[in-house]
C-alpha cells in the first residue's frame, strides 16, 4: 500500500478534526512535505499537493489568523489582503470523495434533512460540517455567482457555528453593466471593511496592492499555460487540469499560485518542446476533447478509458481566464469586475461564447459535459450547449454522473457511453 | 360538529354557494378584455409595470402534459419550469411577451431556453437582488426601469408616471382584497374550502386585474354578509381543530387542495408564492413620485422567497406567523428539485423543533402526484396533532 493510500485509510478510520489537524501538522513539516511532494510524478502535481496541504494546515491549525469559509467563485484576493485563511467547503467536498469519506458525510447530511436531490458538493460539505470535521470558521463568505446552492448551504454553516452575523453574501448582478459594477464594488468594499473591523486586522492598502499584483502575476502564468495547451498533446503522467480548482480560486493573490502556475508552464513547455522534436507522424494523433463542468473526484475510470481510446482532454472550461487584469489602485472595483466577468454569471451565452472560443482555439474534436447530479445551473443549459457545439460540427456527450457520490454513478454505463462517443468521434 | 339538522342544512347551502367560485367570478372568467397578455412566473415581477404598459399580466401555470419540454431539460429539473416551457412551446397562452426573473438557477436556464428557442415571443429577465437594503433597492429600481423600457418597446409607447401610479393603485387594491379574503378564509375555514381559497388566488394572477377586483369585492361582501347574519349560530366547533400552516413554493395542485378540503384541516396561515408572498405588503404611495423606487422597495421587502439571502429573516417571518396564528403544525410542501426550498428545510426544521411545532415534509411533482399516498401521510400527521 502506497503512502497516499495509507493516509486515506487513516483518515477514514479517524474522521475527526483533531486527528486531521495532527496529521496535517506532521505532513506539513517542510522535509516531510517535500518528500511527500516528490512522490508525485509531475511537477505541477507536486506543487499542487504541497500548497494544498499547507493551505489546509493553516486552516486547521489554531493560529492567530481568522478562518473564512468561502464558496468557489469568490475573489479570494480579498481573503489574502485581509489576512483571512480561506477554507473552501465545496473543494473539500471533492476531497471527501477522493478520500472515500463521502458516504459518511452524505449520510450525515441526509440525517440533517438535506434532500438527496441537492448537489453532493454542498451536501457532502454540509455533512462534514455537521460531523465537525471542518475547522470552525470566524467568517462565512459566499456568492450567488454560478449557483444558488452555496449561498443557502453556507448560511446553514454560519448558523451551526453561531456566527450568522459574520455571514456575508456577495450578490452578483445578472448583467455586466455600470450599475452592476457600482452595486458589487460597494458590497465588496463594505464586506472588507466590516470584516476588518470585526477581526481587528487593518485593511492595509499596500497589502491589498501586493495581493492584486500577485493575482495578476498568477493570471499571466495561467494564460501562458492555457496558450501552451492549445498545441500540447502529451502531458505529464496523471496531469489533470480539473485538479487545480483550489489554487485557481483559493490561492489567487498568493505567491503560491504564482509559483505553481510558473512551474506548470515550465513543465508543460518541456513536454511541448519534446513533442515538437519527436513529431514523426507515426503515431495517430489523439482526439482532442474539451471538458465541460467538473469531474468525479473519487477513483474512477473516465480518464483511463479516454486514454485507452486515444482521446485527450486538451482543455477544461473551468481553467479559462475570464477576468481582465486587475487594477491595484482600484482593488474593490477590480474584484467586482472579475466576478461580473465570470462566464457562469448571467446569460448562458456568456458560457457558450467561452465554450465555442475554446473549441476553436484548442481545435477540439468533441466535448464532454459532465452532468453532475443536482447541478441545475449547468445541466439546465446542456441542451443549448450541445446545440451550439453541434453547429460547429463538434459532437457533445452529456455524461450523467456525480462528482462526489460514487454510489450515484454507474461505472458500466459511463464506460459504455464513453465508448459510444469515441466511436462517433472516429467515424 | 354542528348541533342540529336545520343549521346543518343551512350551513351546507351557504357553503355550496360560497364555494361556487365560477358563479362569483363569472365576469373574470368570461372576460372579453382584448388587451394583449404578458406572461410572468415569479412574485418578484412588478405587475404594475405590465398593467401600466397596457397589457394584462398573466402568471404562467403550465399545467400541460409534458411532450416536448422534457428534451430541453434534465430529468431532475424543476417540474414547474418544464410544465411552463411546454405551455410556452405550445403557444397556448398566446403571449405578447414573457418576463422572467433571476429567481433561481432553474429560472435563469428557463429564460435562456426561451430566449434561444422561442423566437416569436420576446422574453426579458428582470434582475432581482438577493439582498435587501438601500443599495439593493436602488439597484432593483434601476432593473425595473430596464424592464419598463422592454415593455415600452413591445408596443412602441412610453409609459407615463401617471399610468404607473394608476397601475400601482389598482394592484394595491387587488393585494388589499386578497389579504382581506385570506383573513376571512382563516376565520371561516368551515365555510370557505381550501380549494376555493387557492382557486381565487390563482384567478388573481391570471385575470384582468380591474375585472377580478370587482368580482372579488362582491364575493367578499357576500361572505361578510353571511358572516354577520349567520356566523354566530353556525360557527362550528372548529376551535378544536389544530391550525395548520402550509409553507411551500409554487404549489398549485388542484387535486391537493381538493384533497385537503375534504380533511379535517384548518388552514390558519400559509407562506406560499401563490398566496401570501404574492399579496402581502403594499406599495406605499406618498409624496414621493419616484414610483420605480417605491415599487422596488415593496417587492424587496415583501415576505421573502427562500431565494433571498437572509434566511434568518425568513425564519423570523415564519416564527412570527406561527405565534400570531396559533399554528400547531406545519406542512412543508416543495416541488421536487427546488434547491432554494430544499435548502431552507434543515434550518426550518430546527426552528420548528425549538418551537415545539411538528412538521410534515412533502416533495411533490407538478401536475402529477400520488393522491393516495399523500392523503395517508397528511392524515397520519393530523392524527398525530
Amino acid at each position: 500500500m502506497c503512502i497516499k493510500d495509507k493516509l486515506k485509510t487513516r483518515v477514514q478510520r479517524n474522521l475527526n478534526q483533531k486527528y486531521i489537524r495532527r496529521l496535517l501538522n506532521i505532513i506539513a513539516k517542510k522535509p516531510v512535505l517535500y518528500a511527500y511532494g516528490s512522490t508525485f510524478s509531475s511537477l505541477s502535481d507536486k506543487y499542487l499537493n504541497i500548497f494544498t496541504i499547507e493551505s489546509l494546515r493553516n486552516a486547521y491549525s489554531n493560529n492567530n489568523h481568522p478562518i473564512g469559509y468561502g464558496s468557489l467563485f469568490l475573489p479570494y484576493e480579498m481573503f489574502h489582503a485581509l489576512g483571512i485563511t480561506p477554507f473552501l467547503p465545496e473543494v473539500m467536498a471533492g476531497f471527501t470523495a477522493g478520500l472515500g469519506l463521502a458516504t459518511q458525510t452524505l449520510k450525515e447530511a441526509s440525517s440533517n434533512w438535506y434532500s438527496q436531490d441537492l448537489c453532493t458538493f454542498h451536501r457532502s460539505a454540509s455533512g462534514a460540517v455537521e460531523l465537525d470535521v471542518f475547522p470552525k470558521p470566524d467568517f462565512v463568505i459566499t456568492t450567488n455567482l454560478a449557483c444558488d446552492a452555496a449561498q443557502k448551504s453556507f448560511y446553514i454553516h454560519s448558523v451551526k457555528y453561531n456566527i450568522e452575523k459574520n455571514f456575508y453574501l456577495i450578490d452578483v448582478p445578472y448583467e455586466y453593466s455600470k450599475e452592476s459594477i457600482l452595486y458589487l464594488t460597494g458590497q465588496i468594499k463594505n464586506i472588507c471593511m466590516d470584516i476588518s473591523s470585526k477581526s481587528g486586522m487593518k485593511l492595509d492598502t499596500s497589502k491589498f496592492k501586493e495581493v492584486i499584483n500577485l493575482s495578476n502575476e498568477f493570471r499571466k502564468w495561467a494564460i501562458k499555460v492555457n496558450n501552451l495547451r492549445k498545441t500540447l498533446t502529451n502531458y505529464p503522467p496523471y496531469y489533470n487540469g480539473l485538479n487545480f480548482i483550489l489554487p485557481f480560486h483559493g490561492l489567487a493573490g498568493t505567491r503560491e499560485a504564482v509559483i505553481l502556475y510558473n512551474q506548470m508552464y515550465k513543465e508543460l513547455k518541456k513536454y511541448l518542446d519534446k513533442e515538437e522534436k519527436e513529431k514523426s507522424g507515426k503515431n495517430k494523433s489523439p482526439k482532442r476533447i474539451l471538458w465541460l463542468h467538473l469531474k468525479p473526484y473519487y477513483k474512477n475510470e473516465i480518464f483511463n478509458i479516454l486514454e485507452r481510446e486515444n482521446c485527450r482532454v486538451v482543455f477544461e472550461e473551468i481553467n479559462y481566464i475570464y477576468w481582465p487584469e486587475l487594477d491595484p489602485e482600484r482593488p474593490f472595483e477590480s474584484l467586482a469586475k472579475k466576478m461580473l466577468s465570470h462566464f457562469l454569471s448571467g446569460r448562458i451565452d456568456n458560457r457558450i461564447n467561452v465554450i465555442l472560443k475554446a473549441a476553436r482555439e484548442y481545435k477540439v474534436d468533441g466535448a464532454i459535459l459532465f452532468s453532475h447530479w443536482g447541478c441545475r445551473q449547468s445541466n439546465g443549459g446542456a441542451r443549448i450547449i450541445k446545440d451550439s457545439l453541434n453547429k460547429l460540427n463538434i459532437p457533445t456527450l452529456v455524461l450523467d454522473g456525480d462528482c462526489v457520490d460514487q454510489n450515484n454513478s454507474s461505472q458500466g454505463q459511463v464506460k459504455t457511453r464513453l465508448q459510444g462517443f469515441v466511436e462517433i468521434l472516429n467515424s | 360538529m354542528i348541533q342540529d339538522s336545520k343549521s346543518t342544512d343551512n350551513l351546507d347551502t351557504i357553503k355550496n354557494k360560497i364555494n361556487n367560485i365560477p358563479a362569483f367570478f363569472k365576469n373574470t372568467l368570461s372576460s372579453t378584455d382584448k388587451r394583449p397578455l404578458v406572461g410572468w412566473f415569479c412574485t418578484y415581477t412588478p405587475e404594475e409595470l405590465i398593467v401600466a404598459g397596457g397589457f394584462i399580466p398573466v402568471r404562467i401555470f403550465g399545467r400541460k402534459k409534458l411532450i416536448k419540454s422534457e428534451s430541453y431539460f434534465p430529468i431532475n429539473f424543476c417540474p414547474y419550469i418544464k410544465s411552463s416551457w411546454e405551455s410556452l412551446l405550445s403557444g397556448a397562452d398566446n403571449l405578447k411577451a414573457a418576463i422572467f426573473t433571476n429567481s433561481c438557477d432553474g429560472m435563469r436556464r428557463f429564460f435562456d431556453t426561451a430566449n434561444k428557442y422561442l423566437k416569436d415571443t420576446p422574453s426579458y429577465l428582470l434582475d432581482v437582488p438577493h439582498l435587501r437594503g438601500a443599495g439593493s433597492i436602488d439597484f432593483f429600481a434601476n432593473s425595473i426601469g430596464n424592464m419598463k423600457r422592454f415593455i415600452e418597446n413591445l408596443n412602441g409607447k412610453k409609459i407615463s408616471n401617471k399610468e404607473i401610479k394608476n397601475a400601482i393603485i389598482l394592484i394595491n387594491n387587488k393585494r388589499r382584497l386578497l389579504k382581506k379574503y385570506s383573513q376571512i378564509s382563516t376565520k371561516l375555514p368551515e365555510l370557505i374550502s381550501i380549494f376555493s381559497y387557492f382557486k381565487v388566488m390563482e384567478l388573481s394572477m391570471i385575470s384582468a386585474p380591474e375585472i377580478f377586483t370587482d368580482d372579488l369585492e362582491r364575493y367578499i361582501k357576500f361572505i361578510m354578509e353571511v358572516d354577520a347574519e349567520n356566523m354566530t349560530n353556525l360557527q362550528p366547533n372548529y376551535k378544536n381543530t389544530p391550525g395548520i400552516m402550509i409553507i411551500g413554493n409554487f404549489i398549485t395542485e388542484e387535486k391537493l387542495w381538493g384533497m385537503l378540503s375534504t380533511m379535517n384541516l384548518k388552514l390558519a396561515s400559509d407562506d406560499l408564492c401563490i398566496s401570501s408572498r404574492y399579496f402581502e405588503k403594499q406599495i406605499e404611495l406618498g409624496d414621493d413620485s419616484d414610483f420605480l423606487n417605491l415599487t422596488a422597495e415593496r417587492y424587496l421587502n415583501k415576505p421573502q422567497c427562500m431565494r433571498m439571502a437572509d434566511h434568518g429573516l425568513k425564519l423570523k417571518e415564519i416564527e412570527n406567523n406561527i405565534i400570531k396564528n396559533n399554528i400547531e403544525g406545519v406542512i412543508f410542501i416543495s416541488l421536487k428539485f427546488c434547491d432554494t426550498m430544499l435548502y431552507s428545510f434543515p434550518l426550518l426544521k430546527q426552528k420548528l423543533n425549538e418551537l415545539g411545532i411538528p412538521a410534515l415534509y412533502l416533495e411533490i411533482e407538478y401536475n402529477n402526484f400520488s393522491e393516495g399516498q399523500l392523503k395517508t401521510r397528511v392524515q397520519a400527521f393530523l392524527e398525530m396533532l
